[in-house]
């Protein structure tokens, strides 16, 4: 089976080792990521915040999955999963679609269906059985987890999960056999979106996260900015207390780990991530 | 900014949202308090929480949308908007850069968008 692979500019530009782990344990399970060339920003919040217009940027997006022939495209972010599925549902509308057909046309592309946008958790939860029958390496670690907000709300778009208590990141963690310890702040900010517009508030959020889940072995992400904030943007949170130091993982990194997979095809340099 | 006639202020968003837990004030801090001043529009991160909330069915991201436009971006909006404007992405990487780095972690090259399409795609209508 092959599906479309819209990875967004964060991930594209400097999360490698998360489409790395993602084509891997994906393939584990016989799908085939083919991902959207020429793909631009999803349109949100960027976009968005300075015009009504950014539906027509993501159009372009769905636009191109579905030249590829693809009628479901495979997200990471929560960002991008968030705005495609709002602009697909948009375009519903045929005054939208008109519209943005017309900005198309001249790039020669059009949209005439609705294309599936699905987050990479969602891909997972769908197949948990076949997870679960593949999992050969049970971890022994205690993971504390964010939950990628923008994948479950707003819930009558999403339609995926409970959009106020999201289980299926935790039923995805705890089939690796690793612990999920309860923190409290599971579903609060990462402050990734925040930097945008007031760092320090940013990283008082990312400090808050970190202060809450010392007692666990490392943090899981299911989105490239919850990873950024927290991981990339560490050192400017602890450089005034090295104990928070904190390992954080990408979802599809730690079931790749249980699935047996070689650290390196889940971008993970051998025995330094422990 | 106008408050919402539909809204009752009875501070549910307020309570769920992720951003008063960490001391900042987005948009919620004026819909329960009309007065406030001490809020902004660019500190919402988006999670749709206020909104999955409210009992009134406030379309609260909507409202927060608007005022964006209406009002002079943080820089740090600004400089990302600019980037997706010159070159489509968030950041500005040359393709030929990229290709090197996906090559180094074994990914096949990929293709950025067209120069000018995004101006081309954002161009007001009508």
């Amino acid at each position: 089976m092959k599906l479309a692979f819209y990875p967004g500019c964060l991930v594209l530009q400097r999360m490698p080792e998360y489409e790395l782990a993602t084509r891997a344990v994906l393939r584990e399970l016989g799908i085939e990521l083919e991902i959207v060339q020429q793909a631009a920003c999803c349109g949100a919040p960027v976009a968005e915040s300075f015009t009504a217009d950014w539906v027509y940027l993501a159009a372009y997006n769905l636009a191109l999955v579905e030249r590829m022939g693809y009628g479901t495209v495979v997200t990471v972010c929560g960002g991008c999963t968030n705005t495609l599925t709002r602009a697909a549902c948009a375009l519903q509308d045929p005054d939208v679609r008109a519209e943005a057909n017309r900005r198309l046309e001249t790039l020669g592309l059009s949209v005439t269906r609705q294309v599936e946008v699905k987050h990479l958790v969602r891909l997972l939860a769908e197949r948990e059985e076949d997870l679960r029958a593949r999992t050969v390496c049970p971890l022994s670690l205690r993971v504390a987890l964010t939950n990628p907000c923008q994948v479950f709300r707003p819930g009558d778009v999403m339609g995926f999960d409970d959009p106020v208590e999201p289980q299926s990141v935790r039923r995805l963690v705890e089939l690796t056999g690793a612990e999920v310890i309860e923190y409290g702040g599971e579903d609060e900010c990462c402050g990734a979106t925040l930097y945008l517009a007031e760092p320090d508030l940013a990283l008082a959020a990312g400090r808050r996260k970190l202060e809450a889940t010392q007692g666990a072995d490392l943090l899981l992400h299911s989105c490239g900015n919850c990873q950024l904030l927290l991981r990339r943007f560490q050192r400017m949170i602890v450089r005034d207390a090295p104990g928070l130091r904190k390992q954080a993982l990408f979802l599809p990194q730690l079931v790749g780990l249980a699935l047996g997979l070689p650290e390196e095809e889940l971008g993970l340099r051998e025995g330094t991530w422990r | 900014m106008k408050h919402p006639t539909a809204c009752i202020q009875c501070d549910t968003c307020v309570t769920v949202c992720p951003v008063e837990k960490v001391g900042g004030h987005a948009i919620v801090t004026f819909l329960a308090d009309p007065d406030a001043t001490d809020y902004s529009v660019w500190l919402c991160t988006s999670c749709w929480r206020c909104q999955e909330a409210c009992p009134a069915g406030v379309n609260i991201r909507e409202l927060m949308m608007e005022q964006r436009r209406r009002e002079q971006a943080p820089a740090g909006y600004r400089a990302a908007f600019e980037s997706v404007l010159a070159c489509g992405l968030a950041l500005e990487v040359p393709q030929e850069e990229l290709n090197l780095v996906r090559a180094a972690w074994g990914l096949e090259p990929v293709r950025l968008p067209p120069p000018d399409l995004v101006r081309s795609l954002l161009r007001s209508s009508g």
